[in-house]
Parts: structure tokens; C-alpha cells; sequence
């Protein structure tokens, strides 16, 4: 079974070949679309059902695994079937373009990654393919990289998508968890048990943002018209027929494992519906035929996540038609929408007129996709559309009515931009507009004609593509065969309800579009103004944070970190009940007293003082205070160590002191000396509570015992102290003398060097 | 005493001797020979560790496992191809003093000793002698304001923290008697209870080791720093000191306080999770790519943290897998910023990148597979580093890690998609595009990248050797 992984591992490693072999031969552009038309040969060959698994992660489980089943192949065999029409189209579009082997390159490798998406077999090789769409969308939108609105346009649709992808990683790391799998096909045949386990409801959310922000639904619907800034072909074949709709494929692949909880019928049908209705009100709003058009795709791409929503046999089918349908009159309307910018020179409805006269091939494949659109009889969009009414009949409440208005208003779109451009009288401005190129045209004819094919012979795909997509969408054979008489009397009162609803409004739409474009708290506070402003406070809050957190100040850093780390410690110590006095020992003379005052009198004069010098002159007291303290207590040998790193500190301190330009004195304000005493005392007392802490606790002797018995038996001699400085611990004695040697070595040099100037 | 064990950290401190001698030959400029002559001790040492066997040795104070193997390896790969950045720069901006590779090889022998510290004295001498030559190094382009004052931040709070490290390695001797790993493990193993000491000391340890590794909050010095200090130091800081820092606060908690873990699982939460949102979100309003990165690598470790916070095996695969990833794709990333000049002279701005795409494709290329990789965008290798740690909390219940970890990427992916936008999207300035890079930095590069692009096809190896030493450290 190596057909299978071939198909996208081919289309991927075609990917650099085109971008350098086109660069050298352009003319031979054309001819990629043998690649697409192959691969759908292979698509359509290989047998339902089909698999292959490679190891690839082992340790994780993640494997290289494909799949083909019904609803996989449908949507391999649109990405391949529309893929080569779109490669024709695009050679010709960007004919001469400097980058069009670049262009050319990223679709293919879209094509591969969509592929690679809707075939693989394993939750997280799905999710490297998903996020690949994604990438090239940004490259495909940014295309016409000198046009503002292009970039920002594919820096948003990029956001959107990858921040969505990411919620729904949580999502798919969480689904394998609980499934104990990531393969597709397994977790499938687990049946209906996940949707009991405890993670299912954050399973189903976090999957769901992922595939809305993907499949463009409300509230996360705005990045899609603003894609419209692609190139054409890039608009007919991601953003209508093929990469919106992963969002779909995901949660119909996942329906059977899902479809039995209340929040995932609810969500889907809810987030559908609402997507449905903002975007058919923004469909009449607009003005622009690729916009017009995207606002469309939005309804549709509603209405597919609302039917995966309802658990019917019938809308499992009405989904598959639909879906097929959709991709076929859409591609093709935009594919013409790219012809009549090209010859016209506007994308503006309301001006365009009358090119029918001038562009009659045009305007013949128009009217064949706009009436599958419009859901004419005789045309599969009939069928679609019958369906649709008798499963949203099904579902009371808001439905039917919802269904209604957004028909009527597709009739509408179908109209402004598949008819009313090219009737009328001959508009005055733009180019010399006349049919373009044959190969221009190919794709539109042949996608718009396939509609009327398949309307009026759906036994052709019945069997073969409808039936085993809406049986995997439903987890279940559905029964239901393409071209049966589907509602009775009312859904037909209902399609010619819409139809005609559609046709007044249409003939209406001029004086109804600038009504609604009037109304401006559409954009002001809508999700696309919304997300600016997002982008905007993330920029604000970054800003705030870093002026707050890191202000450059050395003093500030210290000052945070000393609080953080003795307000820490002072918190355990008392939180698990550590505080405790020292246990009662001989108390300090009266020269240790005095000494005692001595240290405390330096560290506060140090505080206090504000030259430099009287600065370090206090720390020295306590340096030295400490040092005698030593004495005092009889480690000789601690306080003339002590003694010496103090002299040279002093010593190194003073000397560099002087030759530095330092004598602005302490510019710290009242409120700061303020705040430095406070976190000072802090620190001390924290210091002192935990040394208090440390001295409670009884003292083990055993090493002082040791050296003490061992002095004169092991190392014959008497003076404990002597032993362990040149005996037992010898070679640590000759390293602080190494040390002593260097640094005084080293300050010589110093202090030599700096007399001299540069 | 089987001292031959520690091999590899005699050799590279023996090489450093040698280097340091021949370098100072008087009237000529040894810059070039001895940057060559330390990568060649660094990847002889390198050799040295893959041969050594395991075991213990010193009197205990030094542990050779698979755990010390893979992170040293790590260690000093990354200081190798740090310093083969640092060649051609340092000769354009008269920095080319053969005492940088040299203090670049104390460090990493400071790294090399932390990362195979079995004892709390061992763990300090490791760190002085990684931090002393990285407080001299930030200021190496010492008449520059702002290199200086990088090397004076770092040093002063680099010394604040070694001596909250010490004061904590004092208070837990004094309660636990010892400070060999092992026999503390045997202390706090028993069901008596620690004393609260030992738990004060605990939290100066966690507090020193953090302000290493510059998770937050302890994190302050990292931007600065980062920013001020030339950019091949920047790269080196970036890279193979933080991989022995990571490795050495996994060590440390791990090991002796393993059973500590209640203690300090919860500061290790909160650290990766201010991490992760820091990184993310004050990244965003830099306009100095090096500044950016600074906060990319609170962010990074961040995440690495995670794998340390969740104590079990596939969270320690997933640290280790991290830093693997997080040092490759930082030192690619690296390569393009040590090489970014305009007409001679060095630039740091993210505007600077403008137009790249049309001036040199190759290079905005790679830039932005570092990017994609950075952002965690599959099929890219940091995608994998982020999908383990991920996995890992998700496998020990802690989703909340898990859920911040994804928004923080978001909001991460953001700043670094802008970058790649920058540099397609926006007009070349005036002046022209960059100049062209050289060799060393573009092998460097290519290199990097091409990790970055294959490591999803063959994971395997890596991850068992990412999960051999996550099981040497985990027992």
C-alpha cells in the first residue's frame, strides 16, 4: 500500500523541484497541472479503506499513518480535482509574474500539506499538515507583498489559524490521552465511550476553537474576506474550496467519537447558525465581488458545521452534497471574479455592467455556477438545497426561519455576482474587457459544468463519493442514495420561497446595500476591530510590563531579588514552624558586647553615610569588628584570614575609589531611602530569625571530637589548630595561600597599571 | 580515588592552560589559533565524555551518568559553534584577544563540573568557575557603556546569587549534616520529616540556581545583559551555559531532594508559568532583536521548566529534549543575527531584517525556520520540544501548565511571525540590504537548520538518548 503515503509525499516532494525548475523555464508552468490531475488519478484508484503505518515516533506512539475512507477521499478529491484546474488557471493568470515559480511552489506545497491533512491517520501528523496550510496561506495572502492591506491580511488570517491550531493541539494531546491512542481509526472505534470520560467537554472545546478558527466561523470569521487580498486563483482554491473547509473535515472526522454529547451538537449548531446569519448580513452588505463572495463562503462553511451539528442520517448527507457543491460553483465564481477584475479593472458590484456582450464564454460559465448557487432545478445545488430545508425542518425552533433568510440571501449573492455584471448596458470605465485566454477559462467552464453534470445524473457520485462520506461522517452506512425525492410540499413551498424572497431582494439590493453599509457599528465594533484592538493591548500590556519589571536599575533588580528570596525563606520558616530561639549557651563577654556594638555601629553608619569613602571605611569596621569577634573566640587562624581579604579589599577599593570620577554623593530620594531601610531591616530580620534557627539546633561534635583525638595519634601534634591548618587540611591551606598570593599579585598590577594613563 | 573518571573536565582545564600560555607569545595575534585550538578541546572533550564509562568518583563529589553525558555533550557542542560565531566578529570589532576563547573554555569547564556535580560543594565550584569568566566575557567590549554595565549587572547580581546559593548549601550542611547528593537523598528519604532549615536552605539553593538558569523571577539580569554584551557573547550566554544550568537545577532537585519534591514543586510551577508568560508577553514590544531574544529565552526555559515541575520520567525526556532543540535553534538563530551588518557595521534592530527576502532568500529562509521553530510550528524541531513537555503535563494531571504553555505560544508566535513578516514583507530600507555573510556563520546556519528541518523524520535516537538520561537521573 504505497500508493497511499505517496500522494502526499509526493506532492511534497515536488514542492522545491517546482520552485527551482520554474524559475529557469516559466513557460512550462502550465504543465504542472499534470501533478494535481495524477495524483487525483491515484486518489481515485485506491481502494476504500486503504492503509499504511511507519514507526515514526515510537516512544510517543506517533506514527506516519494514512488512511483513506469516504470522506477522506471526497476531500482528496477536491484538493487534487479543483487543485489542477487552479494550477492551470494561476499559469495563466500570473503569466510573466517574476515570482510566479515562487507562487506556484507554496501551492503545491499547500497542496501537499492539504493532502497530507485529510489523509493521515494520526491526530498529530494531521496536525503538522494543518499547521502547514496555515504557513502557506500566509505566503499566498502576502503575495502581493508592496500592498499594505495584503500584509496585514496574512499576518492575521497566520494568527488566527496558528493560534487556533494551538488550542486545539491541547485539545488532540488531550483526546490521545484519553483515548490512549493517537491513531484516528482507533480512537474511531472506541465508539461513543469517550464522550463520557471527564476531559471530553475541554476535549470537544479546545478542538472546536481550532477547527472555527480554521473554518472562519463566528466570531473568528473576519480574517477570511480580508484573505480576499490572495491573488484569485489562491482565493477559489484555499479560502473557498479547500483549506476553510479542514475545520470542517476535522469535527465531521470526529462527529462519530463525539457526536452523543450535548455540548458538541450544541456548539456546532449554535457557533453554525450564528455564522450563518452574521454572514449572510454581511454578504448583502458588500460590494466587492471577491469579499461579496467571501462573506458567502462564510454562510456555507456555517451551514456545514451546523449539519455536522444535527445527528441525522439525512444531514450527514445534506453536509457531503453541500460540501461538494459549494466547492464547485464557489471556486468557479471566483475564478471568474479574477477574470472580470483582470478585463474590467474594478471588483466593484455596483459597477460593473453589461460585460455580457463582451465576454459571452464568461458570462455562460457565470450564469452555470450562479444558478447551482441559487439552487436552480435541474442543477446538484437543487438537490443541496432540498436537503438542507429538510433537515433544517427538522430542527424547530430558530432554524427554519434562519434557513429562509440566508437562502434567499445567497440568491442575492448568486445574482450580484454571477449575473448582474454582465447584464445591462456596456459600463464606460475600466480596460478593454473581452474573453481572456482558453486556458483562463478551462477551470471556471469545467467546474461550473460539472454542477449541471451531476445535477442531472447523480447516480454518477451517489454511490461512489456521497454515500461513503456521510456514512463516515455519521459512524454509520446512512442509506440514503443521491437523487431521491427528499421533503414533501413543504420544503418545496419553502426552496421557492427562498428563490423568490431572493429574486426581490435582488432586484432591490442597489438601494438595500447602501442601507446596510450605513450601518457602521457593524465594523466599529465588530470581531475584525476587535481583533486590532487585541493586537494592540497585548502591545500595551508588553510595554507596561516591561517598564514595570525591568527598568535597567541595578539597585531595583537587587532589591527585588533580595525581598523575593528572604521574604521566601522567612515565609517557610514560619509556615512549617521553624522559628525557635538558641538553646541556652554561655553568654557573651563584655569585649564581645563591645564588639558587637562596634559591628552594629559600622553597618549603620554605612547606612547612613553618604560619601563613598566614610562608606566603605564603615563596612570595614564591621569587616574588622568580626574579624576580632574571631579572635575572641579562639579561631585564630579565621580572623587573620578574615584580616587579610578585608586589608585587600580595602586596599583595591580605596585605590580604584580614587582614580574613579565618582563623588556624586547618595542621589536617592526621601521616599527611596525610605523604601531601601524598610527592605534592609526586612532582610536582616529574616537573616537573623533564621540563624536564630540554625543555633537551635543542638551541635554535633563529632567532627571537633575527631580532629581533637586524632591531633596527636595521626599527625603528632598538639596545637589542634596547627594540625588542621598544615596537616589535615594542607592542601586546602596551600590553595588559600595560592589564592592570597594571585589576588595580592593581581592588585599589584592593578595598582601599578592605573598610575599610568590610557 | 578514580579520578580518571573525570577525564574530560582534566583534559579541557589542562588544554586551557596549554592555550593560555601559547596565547600570550608577545607581537602577535593568537585570536584565530586559539578560538581553532579550544574547539578542538572542546570537541576532544566532547569524544572523552561519549567514551566515559559511569560511576563515581573524587571521594564522591563528581557522578559521570547518562544524564551528565547527553547534557555535557549538549554543553559543548553549543560552546563550539558559540565560539565559531564569535570568529569572524570579534576580528571586525577589535575584540579578536585571544583571551575570549580561552575564558570560554574555563566556562564550559565550570558547565562540564555542574552538570556531573554529586555534591553541594561541587555544584558551587562548578558555577564560580562557569559564572567568573562569564562576568568577563559580558564586558569584553569593555570600552562600549553598554557592554561594561552588562558586565556589571551580571556581575553583581550573579554575585548576590552565588552567595544566597552558598548561604542555602551552609543552612542545609548544618541541618543534614552532608552535603554529598547521595547521603542527603538517604536523609530526606526517611518518613521523620525534614526540618524547616533545611527547607529555608532549599529555598536559597532553588533561589540561587533559578537566577542561573534566568527564570523568573530571577530572571531581571537576562535582558540587559543579553543586549549590552556583543552579540557572539550574547549567542554563547544564550546557548551552552544554559543547558549545564537547566541540567544542573534537575540534578539538584532531583537528586538529593528528590523526595523534597512537595517542597519545591510548587515554586517550580510558578516559575515556569511566570516564565512562560513573561517570555511571551514583554517580548512583544521589542524593537533590538537581541532584546527580544533575551525574553524568547526566559520564555524557552519556561517551558523546559515544565518538564522539571511535573517529577516524572516523561517530564525529564521532555527537558532534555528541550534543550537540545531550544541550543540548536538558538545558535541558527544566532548565525543570522552575529552576521547582520549594514555596510560594515554591525546592526540590531528587527527593522534592520527588512526586505531580507529580496536581498538574500537563503538567509530569510533560515531565519525563518528558526522562527517557525521557535513558535513550536510543526513539522519543525521545536514543535517536538514543546509537544513532549506538553505531553508531560498533560500525562501528570497539570494542565494548567499545559493550557499556559499553549496561550504563552501564541502570544510567542506572534512576535516571531512578525520577524518572518518583516523580513518578506517589508521594503529594504534606503540604504541597501545586509551584507553578505560568511562562510563560518552561514555552515553554522545551514547546519542548525537542517536539524531543525530533519529532526522530525528520525526522531528516534535522540529521543532514547533523551530518555536514557532522563532515566540515569530518575533512577
Amino acid at each position: 500500500m504505497l500508493a497511499l503515503p505517496a500522494i502526499p509525499l509526493l506532492a511534497l516532494a515536488c514542492v522545491p523541484l517546482v520552485g527551482w525548475g520554474l524559475r529557469r523555464a516559466p513557460v512550462m508552468a502550465p504543465w504542472l497541472a499534470a501533478l494535481p490531475a495524477a495524483l487525483f488519478l491515484l486518489v481515485l484508484t485506491t481502494p476504500d479503506g486503504a492503509m499504511f503505518s511507519l514507526h515514526w515516533i515510537p516512544t510517543l506512539g506517533v506514527e506516519l499513518a494514512f488512511r483513506l475512507d469516504g470522506l477522506s477521499r471526497l476531500f482528496a478529491l477536491l484538493i487534487a480535482g479543483i487543485g489542477a484546474g487552479v494550477f492551470l488557471y494561476a499559469a495563466a493568470y500570473l503569466e510573466g509574474h517574476p515570482l510566479l515559480h515562487r507562487f506556484l511552489a507554496v501551492l503545491t506545497l499547500f497542496m501537499a500539506a492539504m493532502l497530507g491533512a485529510v489523509l493521515a491517520d494520526d491526530l498529530l501528523l494531521l496536525f503538522a499538515f494543518w499547521e502547514l496550510t496555515s504557513l502557506a496561506s500566509f505566503m499566498l495572502i502576502g503575495f502581493d507583498a508592496h500592498r499594505a492591506e495584503a500584509r496585514r491580511a496574512a499576518q492575521q488570517g497566520l494568527m488566527v489559524t496558528v493560534a487556533g491550531g494551538l488550542a486545539m493541539l491541547a485539545g488532540l494531546l488531550l483526546l490521545g490521552d484519553a483515548a490512549g491512542t493517537f491513531r484516528i481509526s482507533a480512537i474511531l472505534a472506541q465508539g461513543s465511550t469517550l464522550a463520557a470520560h471527564p476531559a471530553a467537554p475541554w476535549i470537544v472545546v479546545l478542538i472546536a476553537i481550532g477547527c472555527f478558527a480554521k473554518s472562519a466561523q463566528w466570531p473568528l470569521h473576519f480574517w477570511l474576506p480580508n484573505a480576499m487580498a490572495a491573488p484569485s486563483p489562491v482565493s477559489a482554491y484555499l479560502h473557498s474550496a479547500t483549506m476553510v473547509k479542514l475545520g470542517v473535515y476535522l469535527l465531521a472526522r470526529l462527529n462519530p467519537a463525539f457526536e452523543a454529547l450535548a455540548l458538541w451538537q450544541g456548539l456546532l449548531i449554535g457557533v453554525g447558525t450564528a455564522t450563518m446569519l452574521a454572514g449572510a448580513v454581511l454578504a448583502l452588505r458588500e460590494r466587492d465581488l471577491k469579499r461579496k463572495l467571501a462573506w458567502s463562503t462564510v454562510v456555507a462553511l456555517g451551514t456545514l458545521v451546523a449539519l455536522i451539528g444535527i445527528e441525522d442520517p439525512l444531514a450527514a448527507t445534506a453536509a457531503v452534497v453541500f460540501l461538494l457543491v459549494h466547492a464547485l460553483y464557489k471556486a468557479s465564481l471566483f475564478l471568474i471574479a479574477g477574470i472580470v477584475d483582470k478585463k474590467a479593472g474594478t471588483r466593484d458590484a455596483m459597477q460593473l455592467r453589461g460585460l455580457g456582450r463582451r465576454m459571452p464564454i464568461t458570462a455562460a460559465a457565470a450564469l452555470l455556477a450562479g444558478l447551482s448557487m441559487a439552487g436552480a432545478p435541474g442543477f446538484i445545488g437543487a438537490f443541496a438545497k432540498d436537503l438542507l430545508f429538510t433537515v433544517q425542518l427538522g430542527v424547530p425552533r430558530l432554524l427554519p426561519a434562519v434557513a429562509l433568510l440566508v437562502n434567499a440571501a445567497m440568491v442575492v449573492v448568486a445574482g450580484v455576482v454571477a449575473a448582474r455584471p454582465f447584464m445591462g448596458k456596456p459600463m464606460e470605465t475600466g480596460g478593454v474587457a473581452k474573453d481572456p485566454a482558453v486556458a483562463l477559462l478551462v477551470a471556471p467552464i469545467v467546474l461550473a459544468t460539472l454542477g449541471l453534470v451531476f445535477g442531472m445524473a447523480p447516480h454518477l457520485i451517489s454511490a461512489a463519493i456521497i454515500e461513503p462520506a456521510a456514512g463516515a461522517i455519521l459512524g454509520r452506512p446512512t442509506g440514503i442514495a443521491l437523487g431521491e425525492k427528499q421533503g414533501g410540499t413543504v420544503v418545496m413551498t419553502m426552496s421557492f420561497a427562498a428563490l423568490g424572497l431572493g429574486l426581490l431582494m435582488f432586484l432591490g439590493w442597489r438601494r438595500l446595500q447602501p442601507t446596510l453599509a450605513g450601518q457602521t457599528w457593524l465594523d466599529t465594533y465588530g470581531p475584525d476591530a476587535g481583533y486590532g484592538r487585541a493586537m494592540r493591548a497585548v502591545s500595551a500590556v508588553a510595554v507596561a510590563l516591561t517598564r514595570r519589571v525591568q527598568g535597567g536599575s541595578l539597585r531595583g533588580y537587587l532589591a527585588a531579588n533580595l525581598a523575593l528570596v528572604f521574604a521566601g525563606a522567612a515565609l517557610v520558616l514560619v509556615a512549617r514552624g521553624g522559628l525557635a530561639l538558641p538553646l541556652p549557651g554561655p553568654w557573651a563577654g563584655p569585649a564581645q558586647l563591645a564588639l558587637a556594638a562596634v559591628i552594629l555601629a559600622g553597618a549603620l553608619a554605612a547606612c547612613r553615610l553618604r560619601a563613598l569613602f566614610g562608606q566603605v571605611m564603615a563596612a570595614a569596621l564591621v569587616g574588622f569588628g568580626v574579624g576580632i569577634l574571631f579572635l575572641t573566640l579562639g579561631a585564630a587562624d579565621l580572623a587573620f584570614t578574615q584580616f587579610t581579604v578585608e586589608i585587600l579589599a580595602i586596599v583595591l577599593l580605596v585605590a580604584i575609589l580614587a582614580r574613579l570620577p565618582f563623588h556624586a554623593p547618595d542621589a536617592r530620594r526621601a521616599p527611596e531611602r525610605r523604601r531601601d531601610a524598610l527592605l534592609a531591616a526586612g532582610v536582616g530580620a529574616a537573616g537573623t530569625a533564621i540563624l536564630l534557627a540554625v543555633l537551635s539546633v543542638p551541635f554535633d561534635p563529632f567532627i571537633t571530637e575527631w580532629m581533637g583525638k586524632a591531633a596527636v595519634p595521626e599527625a603528632k601534634g598538639r596545637n589542634v589548630v596547627n594540625v588542621i591548618i598544615v596537616d589535615f587540611r594542607a592542601l586546602d591551606t596551600l590553595g588559600e595561600i595560592a589564592v592570597l598570593l594571585i589576588a595580592a599579585l593581581a592588585a599589584t598590577v592593578l595598582l601599578r597599571r592605573t598610575g599610568k594613563p590610557g | 580515588m578514580n579520578w580518571t573518571l573525570a577525564l574530560p573536565e582534566i583534559a579541557l582545564a589542562c588544554a586551557g592552560l596549554v592555550i593560555l600560555l601559547v596565547g600570550v607569545i608577545p607581537g602577535r595575534n593568537t585570536f584565530f589559533g586559539c578560538t581553532m585550538a579550544v574547539i578542538g578541546a572542546l570537541l576532544l572533550a566532547a569524544v572523552l565524555v561519549l567514551g566515559q564509562p559511569e560511576g563515581t568518583a573524587l571521594g564522591g563529589l563528581y557522578v559521570a551518568d547518562a544524564f551528565s553525558g547527553f547534557m555535557k555533550i549538549l554543553a559543548l557542542l553549543g560552546a563550539a559553534l558559540g565560539l565559531v560565531l564569535a570568529l569572524d566578529f570579534n576580528r571586525r570589532e577589535s575584540l579578536d584577544r585571544f583571551e575570549f576563547p580561552v575564558l570560554a573554555l574555563f566556562a564550559t569547564t565550570g558547565m562540564m563540573v555542574m552538570v556531573s556535580a554529586n555534591d553541594l560543594m561541587a555544584v558551587y565550584m562548578g558555577l564560580e568557575l562557569l559564572s567568573l569568566p562569564l562576568y568577563v566575557i559580558a564586558a569584553f567590549d569593555r570600552d562600549n557603556g553598554r557592554s561594561a554595565e552588562a558586565g556589571l549587572k551580571y556581575f553583581v547580581l550573579g554575585a548576590l546569587a552565588s552567595g544566597l546559593l552558598l548561604y542555602g548549601v551552609s543552612l542545609v550542611y548544618g541541618f543534614a549534616g552532608t552535603t554529598n547528593f547521595d547521603r542527603l537523598a538517604d536523609v530526606f528519604s526517611g518518613n521523620g520529616g525534614v526540618p524547616a532549615g533545611v527547607v529555608v536552605g532549599l529555598v536559597f539553593v532553588v533561589a540561587g540556581l533559578i537566577f542561573k538558569v534566568s527564570a523568573v523571577p530571577f530572571h531581571m539580569w537576562t535582558p540587559d545583559v543579553y543586549e549590552g554584551a556583543p552579540t557572539p557573547v550574547t549567542a554563547f550566554f544564550a546557548a551552552a551555559p544554559k543547558v549545564a544550568a537547566v541540567a544542573l537545577l534537575a540534578r539538584v532537585l532531583l537528586g538529593p531532594f528528590g523526595d523534597l519534591a512537595a517542597q519545591w514543586q510548587q515554586v517550580i510551577i510558578l516559575a515556569s508559568l511566570g516564565s512562560m508568560l513573561l517570555g511571551a508577553f514583554a517580548a512583544v514590544g521589542q524593537r533590538n532583536i537581541k532584546r527580544l531574544m533575551a525574553y524568547s529565552s526566559i520564555g524557552h526555559v519556561g517551558y523546559a521548566l515544565m518538564g522539571l515541575a511535573v517529577v516524572s520520567d516523561e517530564g525529564l525526556r521532555g527537558l532534555a529534549i528541550y534543550m537540545l532543540i531550544y541550543m540548536l535553534m538558538n545558535i541558527g538563530t544566532f548565525a543570522i543575527l552575529v552576521g547582520m551588518r549594514r555596510r560594515g557595521r554591525a546592526v540590531e534592530r528587527i527593522e534592520d531584517l527588512a526586505g531580507l527576502g529580496g536581498t538574500d532568500l537563503g538567509r530569510a529562509l533560515w531565519m525563518t525556520v528558526f522562527m517557525f521553530s521557535m513558535a513550536g510550528i510543526p513539522p519543525l524541531a521545536g514543535f517536538f520540544g514543546k509537544l513532549y513537555v506538553f505531553l508531560a503535563a498533560v500525562q501528570g494531571g497539570f494542565w494548567t501548565l499545559a493550557v499556559v504553555g499553549v496561550l504563552t505560544s501564541v502570544v510567542s508566535a506572534y512576535y516571531y511571525l512578525r520577524i518572518v513578516k518583516v523580513m518578506f514583507f517589508d521594503e529594504a530600507p534606503a540604504e541597501g540590504g545586509l551584507d553578505a555573510t560568511t562562510p563560518g556563520l552561514a555552515a553554522v546556519t545551514a547546519t542548525t537548520g537542517i536539524f531543525n528541518l530533519v529532526f522530525c523524520l528520525y526522531p528516534a535516537p535522540l529521543l532514547l538518548a533523551a530518555g536514557l538520561a532522563a532515566a540515569a537521573l530518575l533512577g
